[in-house]
């Protein structure tokens, strides 16, 4: 695998201007990550910490004030950056007036696909995300679920090596969540880069590799999943056929013990994902 | 990242350029939203029935009757051929932006410019379609009509014993005159050429407001105001008519809005006048350079515009 990033976020800054009654709005503060080939990485962070401002200047859907992004390599501000792009937004929505198969006909179109290898993409997209029998309705009447599913399938349409996916799980069931949580899994081992952003933080801490956490802007913890949960003061010590007692005097008994008694494990206990985000997400709103 | 990586990685992607198959594609897609919208057919149904109301008025003469067939026909499919460029214009690019197919559209390697053509292009199709459909038909009428007339004509004179050969070749050349003639199909392309700027006008106006009532508003004030050019022209030209000011914003204006008074030609064909090629080219090219300017102006908006 290259050794280019799937994306680079280098130091971005983006204010909003202001009107006459509101002064203008900084919406990212010298934000910078990296998102490595091949990974699923997350960024997490409250309503308005900046998350989908992010996502849309890495597509150039927004220009940075300060800083710059890049896909592969390749400045966001160049409409090739997208051409590895699959982008699925928060509550998507598509052309009503088309059935679930002519849209994605429509998007490989945009992507300069056509004929027999666009027909069969689109039905080998439609069976993965579980549309074939849906393929001939009208989008109008898809569920919140399906159209997410058909977002996704859009976003696949062009064979692209990065995904960007705002809320995938928003607003659907839990059967259709899962479904996708399998998805983004499947795509990391056919080596597809997946930047996520979601709200559902068991279900981050089950797909990502890399996880950032932002509030107000900044980018507050950034690291390895692993690494981040792990409480750096604390000791967990795993142990087998323990007794009452040995449980009491735990250390000195571990060193003197000796037989069927054996230390398994040693290293720092963890906390969930969504603790860490509600202590970070805290001390940020604090200083 | 170093720069280096960056440039060379940028230097290996090939660039996404200007594509007719993709502006096709987005032209296509606006013309099936509009037609599923049932548009084309409500702007059928209205003509055939002005081209109905063409025959309730009461008469005197063969050449009165098809000229007022002409002038109420060809009066409505201006008017809805504006309606409709405007108002689809003014709904497609918010509505795209509300709904967030915006994000997924330029999310791929699309440029901005090859969307907004595909969408001026998918409007002015759906008019030029309904255009087409409405000119065939009224030349159908039209042409029946004429004979219809001719006859009945005839008929009138052989009672009031007056169809000497010379009356009757007059009377054929009156009806011929006002009849179904090339005059008719440049009128109607006159109209489209309208409804194009106008649309081009709305395309620019929606780029810049993200109301869709504003765009609306404000594209029938530059029509309205684009038809009175000449009084304009006029107003700023007169020096003792106004001030500094009042020239300024004449001057403004008649820089902003389109000369529109350049595509009247229903009048002279409604009336029966010969509409020479040099007429037809000079619109056609005027048409051509209004969009071309309102186009590059749209586009320098839409490219800077934060989505």
């Amino acid at each position: 695998m290259s050794d280019t990033p799937a994306v680079s976020v280098n130091h971005l800054t983006k204010v909003f201007k202001g009107t006459l009654v509101k002064g203008a709005f900084r919406a990212v503060h010298d934000l910078s990550l990296t998102v490595k080939a091949g990974e699923v990485y997350g960024l997490i962070g409250p309503n308005g910490s900046g998350k989908s401002t992010t996502m849309k200047v890495i597509l150039g859907l927004l220009k940075p004030t300060e800083g710059d992004t890049s896909i592969f390599g390749v400045p966001s501000t160049e409409v090739a950056s997208r051409s590895d792009v699959g982008f699925l937004p928060e509550n998507p929505y598509f052309y009503k007036h088309l059935n679930g198969r002519e849209t994605l006909h429509f998007y490989g179109s945009l992507c300069g696909m056509r004929g027999a290898k666009l027909k069969e993409r689109a039905s080998e997209m439609l069976a993965l995300t579980g549309l074939e029998d849906a393929a001939t309705r009208r989008v109008g009447g898809y569920s919140k679920g399906m159209l997410q599913r058909l977002g996704l399938a859009q976003a696949l349409i062009h064979e692209p090596r990065l995904l960007v996916l705002d809320e995938p799980t928003a607003g659907v069931d839990p059967a259709g969540s899962r479904k996708i949580r399998d998805l983004i899994i499947e795509f990391r081992s056919r080596g597809i880069t997946v930047l996520v952003t979601s709200h559902l933080l068991e279900q981050m801490q089950e797909v990502c590799d890399r996880v950032g956490i932002m509030a107000h802007g900044r980018m507050v913890r950034e690291g390895r999943l692993e690494d981040l949960i792990a409480v750096e003061n604390q000791t967990e010590m795993v142990i087998e056929n323990a007794s009452p007692a040995l449980l009491a005097q735990i250390d000195a008994l571990v060193k003197a013990a000796g037989s069927d008694t054996r230390l398994l494990r040693s290293g720092h206990p963890r906390t969930t994902l969504e603790r860490l985000f509600l202590e970070a997400t805290n001390e940020a709103k604090k200083s | 990242m170093s720069d280096a990586t960056t440039s060379s990685a940028a230097a290996k992607t090939p660039k996404v350029r200007f594509s007719p198959q993709r502006v096709w594609t987005m032209a296509m897609a606006t013309v099936t939203q509009l037609i599923r919208m049932k548009i084309l057919a409500f702007l059928v149904l209205f003509c055939l029935l002005a081209v109905g109301a063409g025959f309730a008025f009461s008469v005197i003469n063969p050449e009165q009757q098809l000229s007022l067939l002409k002038s109420v026909t060809l009066g409505a499919l201006q008017i809805f051929s504006i309606v409709i460029g405007v108002v689809s214009t003014a709904l497609l690019l918010p509505k795209d932006l509300e709904d967030r197919t915006l994000y997924t559209i330029l999310s791929k390697p699309v440029p901005r410019f090859d969307y907004l053509l595909g969408k001026l292009i998918g409007v002015l199709m759906l008019i030029g379609g309904g255009l087409i459909v409405m000119d065939a038909i009224l030349s159908l009428i039209l042409w029946m009509r004429q004979s219809l007339l001719f006859d009945e004509a005839v008929n009138h004179l052989r009672m009031e014993k007056m169809d000497s050969a010379e009356a009757v070749t007059q009377m054929r050349e009156i009806v011929a005159r006002q009849g179904l003639t090339w005059n008719l199909h440049w009128a109607v392309w006159a109209i489209f050429l309208k409804a194009t700027v106008v649309t081009t006008v709305a395309l620019l106006l929606s780029s810049i407001a993200s109301s869709t009532l504003f765009t609306i508003v404000i594209t029938f004030c530059v029509t309205i105001i684009g038809h009175g050019e000449a009084l304009i022209r006029e107003f700023f030209f007169t020096p003792n008519l106004s001030g500094m000011t009042g020239r300024a914003a004449a001057l403004l204006l008649a820089a902003i809005c389109p000369d529109l008074a350049q595509f009247d030609i229903v009048d002279s064909v409604v009336n029966g006048e010969i509409v020479p090629w040099s007429a037809v080219l000079n619109m056609t090219s005027l048409a051509a350079i209004y969009v071309t300017v309102y186009m590059f102006i749209t586009h320098l908006v839409f490219a800077e515009k934060e989505l």
